[in-house]
C-alpha cells in the first residue's frame, strides 16, 4: 500500500502492509472455513472409515473382472485404487469409462519410477470419497466389464 | 453403447491394435525416429528407407501405447509404404485436419485412414493419433541418422 504519490516519487508504508494491496481474499478465507466446518460436522475418522469400506469393497468386485490386476497393498489402504487390466490400456480405458460417467484417472500419475517398478507403462485408477456410494461401485464393475466385452 | 466411442474406436482401429502391420524392426533403415509421448508414456520408433527419388520405400515400427497410437501408426505405414516425399506431407496434412477439424470432409485420398476421424470428439487423444506422424515427418526432415522427438515443447 501507497503513502504518497507525486510524479517524482512514490512512498511505501512499511512491510507487511506494503505487499497487502487490494482487496484481500475476503470470500476465500470464509469458504474455506465453512469447508472446515463442514468437514468437522461430518467428522475425519467417519470419512476415513467410508472411504476404506469403499476400497475394500472395490478391490472385493474387481477380483470378479477377467484380466484384472489390482496394485497396492490389498489390506491397508486408503480411498484409492489403482489397477491394470489386460484388455485396454490406461487411456483407452480412461476414454471409455467417461463416456459411462465414470471418471476414472489415467496415465503414469507423474510417477514413472512407480510405474517401472510394476512393470507397467501406466494404469488406471478410482478414487472415493465420503459422497461415493456402495452402488456406485458395482455400476463401475459394470463399466468396466463393459470395458473388457468391448476391447477384446 | 454411446456413438461416440463407437466411432472413436471402429473395429478397423481396435483389429490394427491388436495385430499391428508393418510392425518390426526395418533392419536397412536410413532413419531411426524414437518418438514420444510423455504426457501419456506412448512411445513408437518408426525405421524408413527412402527410394532413388526420396520416397518412401519402407517403413516399419515398434513401440507401445493405446490403441489409438498403435493403430495409427499401423495404418499410416500401410497408407504411406511407396509414397513419394510430397504424397507424404500432402498426407500429413489432410490427416492432421481430419483428427482435429470439426467440419470438412475428410478428403477422399486418405482412403481408411479415414476411419481415424473419431479421434476430433476427443480432444485429448489427438496426440496419441498424431505421434506416428509427427515421427514420419521427423523422418523426412532428416533424411539419414537418427532423432527423437516429443509431442509436449522442451
Amino acid at each position: 500500500m501507497i503513502v504518497s504519490v507525486t510524479l517524482e516519487k512514490s512512498s511505501f508504508k512499511k512491510a507487511p502492509h506494503r505487499f497487502e494491496a487490494g482487496t484481500p481474499n475476503i470470500a476465500g478465507a470464509i469458504g474455506l472455513a465453512a469447508a472446515i466446518d463442514y468437514i468437522e460436522r461430518i467428522g475425519r475418522a467417519a470419512i476415513f472409515e467410508h472411504d476404506s469400506q469403499l476400497a475394500h469393497y472395490a478391490v472385493e468386485r474387481f477380483k470378479e473382472l477377467p484380466g484384472m490386476h489390482v496394485l497396492g497393498p490389498t489390506e491397508e489402504r486408503g480411498a484409492l485404487v489403482g489397477f491394470v487390466m489386460d484388455a485396454a490400456h490406461p487411456h483407452d480405458l480412461t476414454t471409455f469409462a467417461d463416456q459411462y460417467g465414470l471418471a476414472l484417472r489415467g496415465g503414469h500419475h507423474c510417477n514413472q519410477p512407480l510405474m517401472r517398478r510394476f512393470g507397467v507403462s501406466g494404469t488406471s485408477r478410482s478414487s472415493f470419497y465420503f459422497y461415493n456410494t456402495m452402488e456406485e461401485i458395482d455400476r463401475m464393475i459394470e463399466i468396466l466389464r463393459a470395458a473388457v466385452r468391448f476391447f477384446s | 453403447m454411446t456413438t461416440e466411442i463407437e466411432e472413436l474406436y471402429q473395429e478397423v482401429i481396435l483389429d490394427h491394435s491388436r495385430r499391428p502391420r508393418n510392425f518390426g524392426d526395418l533392419a536397412d533403415a536410413a532413419v531411426r525416429v524414437h518418438g514420444d509421448n510423455p504426457a501419456c508414456g506412448d512411445e513408437i520408433h518408426l525405421g524408413v528407407k527412402f527410394d532413388g527419388n526420396g520416397g518412401l520405400e519402407d517403413i516399419k515400427f515398434t513401440g507401445r501405447g493405446c490403441a489409438i497410437s498403435q493403430a495409427s501408426a499401423s495404418l499410416m505405414t500401410m497408407k504411406l509404404k511407396g509414397k513419394s516425399r510430397a504424397e507424404v506431407m500432402e498426407m500429413l496434412r489432410a490427416f492432421h485436419d481430419l483428427v482435429t477439424e470439426e467440419t470438412n470432409e475428410a478428403p477422399k485420398t486418405l482412403g481408411d485412414l479415414r476411419v481415424m476421424r473419431g479421434v476430433r470428439k476427443f480432444p485429448q487423444r489427438v496426440k496419441c493419433a498424431m505421434l506416428a506422424w509427427r515421427a514420419v515427418e521427423q523422418a523426412l526432415e532428416l533424411g539419414a541418422g537418427e532423432a527423437t522427438i516429443s509431442t509436449e515443447p522442451a
